[in-house]
């Protein structure tokens, strides 16, 4: 009964299989390893699209330590597509990619790991699953076998383990205070509720604490920088979506429980509101210092960390919808940027000085990543700015609900941001267009990237001029508890 | 085809954009003709829209087609739409964007670098002016408002002067920052306002006709006028109305807030500082009567002298910056923050005469601050050299162009017989006789403000002095073989320009008959209703 709902994640268990099978043979085919995992992404994406209805109703499986519920399918989506765009963005350069079958076992075994981390609803299921997106992660890093790699890789694995360590000693000490791992239970509720108890307050922190590292929410953001540019390009794309909204998923299913419909005896809605001024605040500053692209994507990404804890901190159904609703923006934007700086890095463009004088040999690369860029700002017409509207829509609604002046404050710091993230993310725009070099030749418009970038600047026209399309389908998902 | 009119004077520049992007780089010819033509028809579609624009009849060639409309739970719904049209407010700036923006066209033959991205972003540009100008619902006119900012962005930054980076990124966060301001204040009012048109479920709606009327606002909502919050010193709707105001301020730009715009005026290419000047700005002082003042009646009550102190204040600080100023641009620039402070006089004065003033200024500044600005390109396409104290007597070497400059300063200065008098007389009409009926300004307020006519002559004519008359000489690396007299293409853009500023001073009636219905009914509604909501909250 269980593995009915459980096809997607199957499929991809026999792909990470597969891959290390292929591993084992000496002489490998790189398009016919790209091509499988394509194969096997999209049909666990298709899952989704064609069962959808056995998903809409919430359904524990596996003994209560998991659910099937459509908020969580709709996540486990968006890590699909993730993964198919990643794997597209490896086909550049899969021929240089040493241990291709590894690599692309490791990306199927984070996107596993991240559709167990949405369903999980017992503490032990969300370590193991993190654990499975974490380890795989820290090996991924260090895949561009250099120096840098290595170190990147280094650095996440060590802030990472403490970061688990922290958070499980957090859980061991709730398993403590309610005697229930699942922390959905109307036991783990009961115990918790009107509990004025420091122990109580800590533990919690230290359970949240594993998930903001994950997201790369300040205070815990620091590897974030190191390992973005450690990383080989498509990998970093990966890691600015999919670890981010699988720890945003189980983040907003976790302190929804230890708030208990806002009678919990400490205000977890300040600690996130803090939290999300804090990310926008530390990401978007230390952006505008930035010389390298990749760094200064991971300081964005740490900002957008906070916009989407904004969905979160309004505390209401439907900021949840509207986090959802940025989340999907977010990905497609963010992906957008990312294929065009690989394909800028691919011409030997490392550092924003050099991307001096792009825009005239790079036309269409430079114009399509600009549109990335407006958009991850959010000004109209890209669907940054619809994304960015329902959240902060979803804020305005929540401080006239509840009266607390920190969601003010969130508001405000929220859109005074917009305005400092627009310096940075205007910095790489700035060199293409507008500062002169000696002019190479031109380059042929019809590339693969081009291509895929047509796509998604359409998808970001679209979910601007048409968000009933996706929000439509959104509205009807009802996250439960 | 009337009921698209308006439609189509609005997307042609943008079809042309669109038209323009498969042209090849090279063909600088079909760029600068595709611009021209684009701009004709829209003269041609405006001519239509006159020829059966009905003055009393408020808004017109109401265009309303539904755009987003989201079933968002237990919220409602949300309601977004395509709806412009056009009104005593709206037309004499139209007006004046397709006029401008011809003139901008021919002026633009000046540019050689990269003419298939300058003429897109010009024709991108065409259309978000327009449309910020008519549109009637306010995520719409958001849309178009912001839209202006990228292409202006890039216009500075790759076709202007020596400091062009620092002044176009100036001008981006200045300005993002005022529709940011207007963004927290949009997000508001959609969650307050309840679109009745729709009876049994709730619809919240962005059109700002519903949002002017306080008997749209949801009870308990968070704008409510009879239950509005008190967050710190005011309360929600005084905070709303005070960030709608300082958004629109920085557009116009107010002191202090002008700082942005000496800048960006002297870093710009001719024809964009032509276009800031005579569009953008008016940009800021449409979005207060349209928007903030309307829609806030009570505080406009509440803030209106405030308002009248700032106008003031940016009257005669442009003013004496102005005087200042060595730059002939930057003399320019600092008159049009000197011009635009009446604007704010006339709008806080909240009478028919001071409204009307304010609108026919923000129309006859649009005309003379476009002739100023073309007048300084055509010396710094000749020398590369705008400093005013490296000319003098250039009346005997370049006599036409000495004649259009004093045409152009003395109709700034306000002379009778040039539009700037009838926009200034009306100003100070308003302004003197706001206090009589209960309007928020007092009467000393006004004669300061008197003040800046005197600057105004002062710098003018200091200037006229200083560059045009005594003997002929030359400071700098300027050699005299560089000067010579207006050319042909000059002048066909010089004439129509002192044409209209002559017309509109002796003859304003056409002009006012349309704006009078608008300002009248405005002057009441705010005065009206803004007392009823402050007596009664």
């Amino acid at each position: 009964m269980s593995l009915s709902f459980f096809v997607p994640e199957l499929v991809l268990i026999v792909g990470i299989i597969l891959l290390i099978g292929i591993g084992l043979r000496k002489k490998q085919y790189p398009p016919l390893l790209t091509f499988l995992s394509l194969l096997l992404f999209s049909f666990s994406f298709l899952c989704y699209v064609f069962t959808w209805r056995i998903y809409v109703t919430p359904q524990k499986i596996f003994n209560g330590f998991l659910r099937s519920d459509d908020f969580s399918a709709f996540l486990k989506m968006l890590f699909d597509v993730a993964g198919i765009l990643t794997v597209l963005m490896t086909w550049r350069k899969q021929k240089e990619q040493r241990y291709l079958p590894e690599y692309y076992a490791l990306l199927f075994a984070i996107v596993l790991g991240a559709h167990l981390l949405v369903m999980s609803m017992n503490l032990i299921m969300v370590f193991i699953s993190l654990e499975l997106i974490s380890i795989s992660a820290y090996v991924l890093t260090g895949f561009s076998f250099s120096k840098k790699g290595a170190e990147g890789s280094m650095k996440y694995f060590l802030f990472g383990s403490v970061a688990s360590a922290v958070m499980l000693y957090g859980f061991s000490m709730l398993y403590g205070l309610t005697g229930t791992l699942d922390f959905s239970s109307a036991e783990f509720i009961d115990h918790l509720l009107g509990k004025n108890s420091t122990l109580f307050f800590i533990a919690a922190l230290m359970a949240l604490a594993g998930f903001l590292y994950k997201i790369a929410a300040a205070p815990l953001h620091l590897w974030a920088p190191d390992v973005y540019e450690a990383a080989p390009m498509p990998i970093v794309a990966f890691f600015s979506v999919v670890p981010k909204l699988a720890g945003i998923g189980v983040l907003t299913k976790f302190i929804l429980a230890i708030n208990i419909f806002g009678q919990s005896a400490f205000d977890w809605q300040f600690i996130i509101s803090l939290v999300s001024i804090l990310s926008l605040t530390v990401g978007n500053f230390s952006a505008l210092l930035q010389k390298n692209p990749k760094r200064l994507m991971a300081y964005s990404s740490i900002a957008q960390s906070g916009f989407l804890l904004a969905g979160v901190a309004a505390f209401l159904p439907q900021g949840v919808h509207f986090m959802l609703f940025y989340a999907t923006v977010y990905m497609f934007v963010n992906f957008l940027v990312f294929v065009y700086l690989q394909y800028f890095e691919s011409y030997g463009f490392s550092s924003l000085e050099s991307f001096s004088g792009a825009g005239r040999t790079h036309v269409w690369p430079s114009i399509l990543i600009l549109i990335g860029f407006v958009s991850l700002t959010g000004l109209p017409p890209t669907a940054g700015f619809t994304a960015k509207f329902f959240v902060f829509s979803s804020l305005w609604e929540a401080y006239h609900l509840s009266g607390k002046n920190i969601l003010l404050w969130l508001l405000i710091f929220g859109l005074l941001n917009t305005v400092v993230s627009l310096f940075y993310y205007l910095r790489i725009p700035y060199y293409t267009f507008i500062k002169e070099a000696e002019s190479g030749t031109k380059t042929n418009f019809l590339a693969f990237e081009n291509l895929l970038g047509f796509v998604l600047v359409l998808l970001v026209f679209v979910l601007f001029f048409y968000p009933g399309l996706l929000m439509g389908w959104i509205n009807k998902i009802n996250f439960v508890l | 085809m009337q009921e698209i009119l308006l439609s189509l004077l609005l997307f042609t520049p943008l079809l042309a954009a669109l038209v323009s992007l498969f042209f090849p780089a090279t063909a600088i010819q079909l760029f600068r003709y595709t611009t021209l033509v684009a701009n004709i028809a829209q003269a041609f579609f405006l001519i239509l829209l006159l020829g059966s624009y009905q003055n009393s009849a408020g808004l017109q060639f109401v265009e309303h087609q539904p755009w987003i409309t989201m079933d968002l739970g237990s919220w409602g719904t949300l309601k977004a739409e395509y709806f412009i049209g056009i009104d005593g407010l709206s037309m004499p700036l139209v007006v004046l964007s397709v006029f401008i923006m011809l003139i901008a066209t021919i002026s633009s033959w000046t540019i050689l670098k990269n003419v298939k991205g300058y003429f897109i972003l010009l024709l991108i540009l065409n259309t978000a002016i327009i449309g910020s100008f008519v549109a009637l619902d306010f995520l719409l006119f958001y849309l178009f408002f912001e839209f202006m900012l990228l292409p202006m962005f890039f216009l500075i930054a790759l076709w202007g002067g020596p400091r062009k980076e620092y002044a176009s990124i100036k001008f981006f966060l200045y300005t993002l920052l005022g529709s940011i301001l207007i963004l927290i204040v949009m997000i508001g009012l959609n969650l307050s306002v309840h679109d009745p048109s729709i009876s049994g479920q709730l619809v919240h709606s962005f059109n700002i006709i519903h949002m002017s009327s306080p008997i749209n606002f949801i009870s308990f909502s968070i704008l409510d006028p009879h239950n509005a919050w008190q967050i710190g010193l005011y309360n929600a709707r005084q905070w709303a109305f005070l960030l709608l105001f300082f958004g629109f301020a920085i557009k116009l730009p107010m002191v202090p807030f002008h700082t942005w715009l000496p800048d960006a005026h002297v870093e710009a290419p001719t024809p964009i500082s032509v276009i800031l000047a005579a569009l953008l700005l008016k940009v800021g002082g449409y979005g207060l009567a349209r928007i903030a003042f309307p829609i806030f009646p009570d505080a406009t009550i509440y803030f209106g002298g405030f308002i009248g102190v700032m106008g003031v204040i940016s009257i005669i600080y442009g003013g004496l910056n102005a005087l200042s100023s060595k730059d002939l641009k930057r003399l320019i620039a600092y008159s049009s923050i000197s011009h635009m402070g009446f604007v704010l006089l006339g709008f806080a004065s909240l009478t028919a005469e001071g409204v009307v003033g304010s609108i026919y200024q923000m129309f006859s500044h649009g005309i003379i601050s476009a002739m100023l600005f073309l007048l300084a390109g055509v010396l710094y396409d000749r020398t590369n050299n705008r400093m005013i104290a490296n000319y003098s007597g250039l009346y005997s070497k370049m006599p036409w162009y000495a004649v259009m400059i004093i045409v152009a300063f003395f109709a700034s200065m306000g002379l009778p017989g040039f539009s700037g008098f009838i926009a200034e007389i009306m100003v100070f009409l308003g302004a003197f006789k706001s206090n009589s009926v209960q309007g928020p300004l007092h009467e000393s307020i006004a004669i300061t403000a008197t003040l800046g006519l005197v600057l105004a002559a002062a710098y003018y004519l200091w200037t006229l002095q200083r560059m045009f008359f005594g003997p002929f000489n030359l400071k700098g690396d300027i050699t005299s073989d560089q000067m010579f007299d207006l050319n042909k293409r000059e002048f066909i853009m010089l004439i129509p320009l002192a044409a209209a500023a002559l017309f509109f001073g002796i003859y304003p009636q056409p002009m006012i008959a349309i704006i009078d219905p608008f300002a009248k009914h405005f002057a009441e509604f705010v005065i009206g209703a803004g007392k009823s909501l402050t007596l009664n909250p």
